[in-house]
């Protein structure tokens, strides 16, 4: 895929602001995604032991409904299909495993799922993600949401500088 | 009447996959459902996210500032992220590393896997994974979790300013970090868009 198959990242920036504010405006909040990942792990973690379920706590909270009875849930589903009709637009699709120039496919799925550990943990301790708390509290100016940003890019570069050969 | 509008519960849930649908087209349009463009800020070899993020930010807070001030949107009845500052330090240092190691975030794992990226799908198990290990260790944590409770401060409530004098700054700020990325990204650094090798190790 080339580069130019993408638009320009202030033009997709200006549509996804767009896409914020008609969420704040329609539905009283902003765009999330992490908690889809919490009510579908807890829904899922619910259907396979539901005697261990019931004693965490922090889970019960999300169990309440069916997650297609949740709204980040579908705006997540949401999230999925229109990336697909953008992919269609550029011709994109095409079922690999991306991975650094060094890395094995073996390598990729550990750094693919240790990485993913990571978020989901990182993601409940902050209450959001780069949806939930950069992009939605940054932009109604909340506190929370710059503390966020300012950690993230910074816990990023500093890895980054331990982790010269994972992408580049 | 001012919105947020009032909606059924179907009405709204309709509206999430809709408002979902354009979220992930411009995300995907915008690149991130690729993990080497994802990853690339932190290398400094691609600017992409930091430019979509800022420009996605300064779009939605102009548009709030506007339509409060002008009282379509009645901003008390819209949730405002709330704030604990240590949690939100520290597990949002931790979340940038997951996000380098993986080379995604959870919105932009889906995006990635639209275009038929199996890592993202992997990705997705991982966090789902990780939220049930955070549930599992909550006990532990619950303490941490709850301290440095600001509530849902804004930045405005903070310096005791006018929500457009926080716009201009941010406004300021934004311009000049997209000018230094746009002369950095064109001064002979290898843009690493491209799947395989970068033209640089």
């Amino acid at each position: 895929m080339n580069k130019n198959a993408f638009w320009s990242p202030y033009l997709a920036g200006a549509g996804l602001g767009l896409t914020l504010l008609a969420s704040f405006v329609i539905a009283g909040q902003g765009l999330g995604a992490s908690r889809a990942f919490t009510v579908a792990a807890g829904a899922a973690m619910n259907a396979v032991a539901p005697a261990y379920t019931t004693t965490l706590t922090y889970l019960s909270k999300y169990l309440e409904q069916s997650p297609f009875h949740d709204w980040t849930f579908l705006e997540v589903t949401g999230v999925l299909i229109g990336a697909f009709v953008g992919v269609l637009m550029s011709r994109g699709f095409k079922v690999r495993f991306d991975r650094g120039s060094a890395m094995s496919v073996g390598t990729r799925v550990m750094t693919a799922f240790g990485g993913g550990i990571i978020l989901g943990f990182a993601g409940r301790l902050a209450r959001g993600c780069t949806s939930g708390v950069a992009l939605t509290g940054s932009a109604q100016f909340a506190l929370s949401g710059w503390v966020f940003v300012i950690a993230m890019f910074a816990g990023g570069f500093l890895f980054a500088a331990l982790f010269r050969r994972l992408w580049s | 009447m001012s919105a947020p509008f009032v909606l059924s519960d179907t009405v709204n849930l309709a509206a999430a996959l809709v408002i979902g649908l354009f979220f992930g087209f411009f995300l995907e349009r915008g690149g991130m459902g690729n993990p080497h463009k994802l990853t690339g800020v932190f290398y400094r070899t691609d600017f992409a996210v930091p430019k979509m993020m800022f420009s996605a930010i300064l779009v939605a807070a102009t548009g709030l500032c506007l339509l409060s001030d002008l009282k379509v949107l009645d901003m008390s009845r819209v949730w405002i992220i709330p704030t604990f500052l240590w949690p939100q330090l520290v597990g949002g240092a931790l979340f940038g590393l997951g996000f380098l190691v993986s080379g995604y975030c959870p919105g932009t794992a889906v995006a990635g896997l639209a275009s038929g990226r199996l890592d993202a799908l992997v990705t997705m198990a991982g966090i789902g994974s990780g939220t049930l290990l955070f549930s599992a260790l909550y006990p532990w944590i619950e303490g941490f979790y709850k301290t440095s409770d600001m509530g849902a401060v804004t930045m405005p409530d903070l310096f005791h300013v006018n929500h457009w004098a926080v716009l201009l700054v941010v406004y300021v700020l934004a311009g000049f970090m997209f000018s230094v990325m746009e002369r950095y990204e064109h001064r002979g650094q290898p843009v690493v868009v491209k799947k395989g090798r970068p033209a640089v190790s």
